[in-house]
């Protein structure tokens, strides 16, 4: 009994402060996905009404359909998912590589990469386009997915050298000694022990090249090819303007990202540094 | 031999990635330095070198300097404040039993929303005349009428600050989660034997593992928010009164908007070395937490 | 060190590098997509043929669906033509053409809006497009709507559509307190200050946010009532005449008296949102109007209804606010210039151009003079419901221009409608109470250096 109560009062007050912050964190997405809901004329009035009295999903069908946001969804997915999956290929090898290989050179190597993100993207675009045309690569996915590249592998093999650099050596040295080549060492030995780090690498970088805009909508020059981000930012730019297609098209943007996450993130969880650190 | 090719094999980790960053950076990169020498306009192929001129045009304009406080404040407030929430956050998610799984997903939603969603979602729930918030908190007695929340001068820079914690804390919050994953439960526990407090704990067993990732975050997060154009100015454009204007819209004023290449890339290069001095100082700190923890 | 260590297991890592090499390959080949073909030879006779790229900003269903339509038709009729449009939205659009112009990547036609067409004929970027207007009909068009895309007596655009800012007022409202709809500036005040009763409604929201053009907007109204203009005939500047001080005091005036607080920081869709919403009893705004308020409120779409801007006394005539003309382009880069002025003449043949207009009733009045009379035309439910409204807008089309045009087309306009600097006067002057004469010096001044910078040279 006295434990239990000893237990609940230890748990309080993480409970009540991660309570507050997923109530703050969660609201604009629910607001949204409620008003999203609403009919327009409902959506113009009381703005303290919560459930919306009559639920539509005529926003969505607008802003799938008539829009025809449905194929650019599919775009955003090929291009988010090839781009994560390619980073995380090229960035767990180089970041191993450095830790394990080149830990001075490497060094220096990611402080220089990192200069990358100190331009904004608006004035990297101009150059860009032109390398992209004269590759031939204009209005192609794998134009757009080496841009996101050139953006995300520096990100990706700064966070990962740093996760690598946790695991002991002494694991490995004994996968050594149990026969094991350095790629196996690298992907069965050492990458599980980092697997967090490496799924905290992937949501980032599919958030990031699921949400980027800019360059979409300078690369590509196909309506039918664009992804979602690029279609939302038509929607707000009309001369008249629509809330409800607004509301659902975020909802539509936000929720990939968050279903991603879902999918993935008990691996953040789950390191495996209990079971293979001995 | 068999050295040989053992060490063309670890190149081989590294190279791809290399390639692919390089190839596509060191040509931008260069040109626009090149440019912000020039008075190049952007729908114009002919221009003229004009040296320094775009530099000491933009260093003697006092709202430059408006702009870089501005920066600054808004910098260090946000990142400082996601670094702390997401610390927290992480904290206690490692700490609690049971739902965790649900914290996290819910916790991570705002990372999901791109800028303009933050922008117009933002805008729609704190209008102060068909807003959620503003309607909620007079209906509820906390205020006499409804707050202007981004056009009060008082409140408008902690609000942005504020919309940029909620947006940003997410990412500390899932790398500091990752980072106190790779802490090996055996020091933890023969620290615990040693009888250690969870003061001493944390301070000489978790800290020393999660500091890196902490360490490049912070500059990461700073060199981003730092750079960052569009999530201030879909929500407050700069305002009211050059409250929020922040050195990209600065940038975009004076250069992009006016299709003034040289411009843009002078103001552009400034920000890049301010932002390479900063850098310069943490990868210092960093590199000593190496050296320490390599002894 | 763990990296001085020699490691065993090289077959390992040679199949890994294969593994690699393969796996770019297979994502390299899944992913690219085939980009558009080959440009066709040019001729001036004979069938036409070739791909056309087409980038417009009508965004919204029936337009975009409209323009399908038309490039079906085309299609049918010039089997060996290949019309691709692009829909972006007018933001889109700007960062598309200039970074596309640097790049080279521009299509053969487009939308534009006026300011964008002057830097577009500044850069030589157009074809001039006189051949299109002469076979239509060059009276057909008005004057004005031609004069915003002319240089050097050239033509470079052709008008698709127009529409002006006009006084929108709720009938009711005004009923309800027996007051007549305002004429001039001082009744405007009046009513809506009687009007006011926040928070269930405001008199007129005053927009002043540094992300949009309005506070350029509501003091360009003033100014054009005064017979002034933002831009003087030298080409600089003009905020510290009488009329515009008289402006800036007006309308700032008007935003403590009958403005919601937090309109100092709208931008243009706050500030319909409000309107559509029933909140205010004023606004400002175009014939677009009308579908806003359609959706959003259909239950106050009896009770709507435009007037002409106020007049700074009574008596004086009506003018022009602004008026946006919005243009085709035929692009100088293109390498299909005949199949292009072909597709975009058809667009004007009387019937399709009637369903064309008749995709946003009321916004998206005709270009053409004599269409408006004509009886298909008319033949439209909105149209017939805001016959009143609809003959407001069309009167004062010819009489206006956009912000900084009456006298032709200058660089200057785009600027000051894109640069901020009179929404950060007024928000200045709101917040920090700078003295207006000040405020405006500086914001004058700032313009001028601005123009200056752009390759202005004053007259």
């Amino acid at each position: 009994m006295t434990k239990a109560r000893v237990s609940i009062r230890r748990f309080t007050l993480p409970y009540t402060f991660l309570t507050a912050l997923a109530i703050t964190a969660a609201f604009p997405l629910l607001w949204i996905v409620i008003s999203s809901l609403k009919s327009a004329p409902e959506l113009a009035h009381d703005p303290l009404s919560f459930w919306p009295s009559a639920p539509t999903l005529e926003h969505y069908r607008h802003v799938l359909f008539d829009l025809g946001a449905l194929g650019n969804l599919g775009n955003s997915l090929l291009i988010s998912l090839s781009t994560t999956a390619l980073t995380i290929a090229a960035s767990t090898t180089a970041a191993y590589g450095i830790v394990r290989f080149y830990p001075k050179v490497g060094q220096r190597l990611t402080q220089l990469l990192i200069s990358t993100y100190m331009f904004p993207p608006i004035l990297l675009a101009v150059p860009y386009t032109v390398i992209m045309i004269s590759l031939g690569l204009a209005n192609t996915y794998v134009g757009l997915v080496l841009a996101y590249l050139s953006f995300s592998i520096p990100y990706a093999i700064w966070m990962l050298t740093a996760f690598y650099q946790t695991v002991p050596i002494e694991i490995e040295e004994a996968a050594y000694v149990d026969g094991a080549g350095q790629f196996r060492t690298f992907l069965s030995i050492a990458s599980p022990i980092v697997l967090p780090g490496i799924v905290a690498t992937a949501i980032y970088t599919f958030i990031n090249s699921f949400n980027e805009f800019l360059y979409a909508l300078l690369f590509i020059n196909s309506s039918d090819r664009m992804p979602i981000s690029v279609a939302l930012y038509s929607l707000s730019g009309s001369e008249v303007l629509d809330w409800g297609a607004m509301m659902a098209a975020s909802v539509v943007v936000v929720l990939p990202s968050v279903v991603f996450f879902l999918a993935i993130q008990r691996h953040i969880a789950a390191g495996l540094s209990e079971g293979s650190v001995k | 031999m068999k050295v040989r090719m053992q060490r063309s094999a670890r190149i081989w980790f590294v190279l791809p990635a290399m390639l692919i960053v390089l190839a596509l950076l060191v040509y931008p990169v260069l040109s626009s330095i090149y440019f912000s020498f020039t008075n190049r306009n952007l729908l114009r192929t002919a221009y003229e070198f004009v040296s320094f001129q775009n530099f000491s045009f933009v260093l003697s304009n006092p709202e430059f300097w408006n702009a870089f406080t501005n920066s600054i404040k808004w910098t260090v407030g946000s990142v400082l404040g996601q670094l702390l929430i997401g610390f927290f956050a992480a904290l206690a998610l490692e700490k609690v039993p049971r739902l965790s799984g649900l914290y996290r997903t819910l916790l991570i939603i705002p990372w999901a929303f791109p800028a303009i969603v933050i922008g117009f979602s933002w805008r729609w729930i704190l209008n102060d005349v068909y807003g959620f918030l503003p309607n909620l908190l007079t209906q509820l007695g906390f205020s006499e009428s409804n707050v202007s929340f981004l056009s009060s001068p008082d409140v408008v820079f902690w609000i942005v600050i504020g919309i940029n914690i909620w947006f940003g804390a997410p990412l500390f919050m899932v790398n500091i989660l990752a980072a106190l994953k790779t802490v090996p439960r055996d020091q933890q526990e023969a620290a615990l034997v040693d009888g250690a407090n969870m003061a001493q704990r944390f301070w000489f067993i978790t800290l020393p593992h999660i500091k890196k990732v902490i360490g490049l975050l912070l500059i990461l997060r700073t060199i981003w928010v730092f750079n960052n154009f569009e999530l201030l100015f879909l929500i407050t454009g700069g305002g009211p009164a050059g409250l929020t204007t922040t050195l990209p819209i600065y940038a975009y004023r004076t250069g992009w908007g006016l299709h003034q290449l040289g411009m843009a890339s002078a103001v552009t290069v400034l920000l890049l070395v301010f932002l390479l001095a900063v850098a310069a100082v943490a990868f210092r700190v960093i590199n000593r937490w190496e050296r320490i923890q390599a002894r | 060190m763990f990296n001085q260590r020699s490691l065993n297991g090289s077959a390992g890592r040679r199949k890994w590098r294969y593994a690699i090499a393969a796996g770019a390959v297979t994502a390299a080949l899944a992913l690219t997509s085939c980009s558009a073909g080959g440009a066709p030879e040019e001729s001036d006779t004979g069938e036409l043929s070739g791909d056309l790229v087409f980038w417009s900003s009508f965004t919204q269903g029936p337009r975009a669906e409209y323009m399908e339509k038309m490039a079906d038709k085309f299609t049918a009729e010039h089997p060996k033509v290949n019309i691709s449009i692009e829909t972006f939205s007018w933001g889109e659009f700007e960062t598309k053409w200039t970074t596309g112009l640097a790049s080279g990547q521009v299509p053969d036609i487009s939308t534009a809006l006026p300011n964008q067409v002057v830097e577009m004929i500044n850069v030589d970027a157009l074809e001039p497009v006189d051949d299109i207007i002469d076979d239509i009909g060059r009276d057909r068009f008005s004057a004005a709507a031609l004069k915003e895309g002319q240089k050097d007596g050239k033509s470079y655009s052709v008008p698709v559509y127009s529409h002006a800012q006009v006084m929108w007022y709720r009938k009711d409202l005004l009923a309800a307190k027996g007051l007549d709809v305002p004429t001039t500036w001082d009744e405007f005040k009046d009513a809506a200050i009687a009007l006011n009763d926040p928070p269930t409604t405001y008199g007129a929201s005053v927009p002043f946010g540094t992300n949009d053009l309005m506070g350029t907007r509501y003091l360009n109204f003033y100014v054009q009532s005064a017979g002034g203009s933002l831009i003087d005939d030298k080409g600089r500047a003009d905020l510290t005449s009488k009329a515009a001080i008289d402006g800036i005091n007006y309308w700032v005036d008007l935003y403590k008296a009958t403005s919601p607080e937090g309109s100092i920081n709208y931008n243009v869709l706050d500030q319909a949102t409000l309107f559509y919403q029933g909140k205010t009893a004023f606004d400002f705004n175009s014939g677009f109007h009308i579908s806003g308020v359609a959706s959003a409120s259909p239950d106050l779409l009896d009770d709507i209804a435009a007037a002409p801007l106020p007049r700074l006394k009574s008596g004086d005539p009506v003018y022009g606010g602004e008026t946006s003309n919005i243009p085709l382009v035929v692009w100088g880069n293109s390498d299909n210039k005949r199949a292009a002025k072909v597709f975009v003449e058809s667009l004007y043949n009387d019937a399709d151009y009637i369903e064309f207009i008749h995709s946003v009733p009321g916004g998206m009045l005709p270009a053409l003079s004599d269409i408006a009379d004509d009886p298909a035309y008319q033949d439209n439910d909105i149209l017939k419901q805001f016959a009143d409204s609809v003959s407001v807008i069309e009167d004062v089309i010819p009489l206006g221009s956009a912000i900084g045009m009456e006298s032709g087309p200058t660089v200057q306009s785009g600027i000051i409608t894109s640069q901020a600097v009179i929404e950060h006067m007024f928000q200045d002057i709101i917040l920090n109470g700078t003295p207006v004469k000040d405020a405006a010096k500086s914001a004058q001044d700032k313009l001028n250096q601005l123009f200056v910078a752009s390759g202005v040279s004053f007259k």
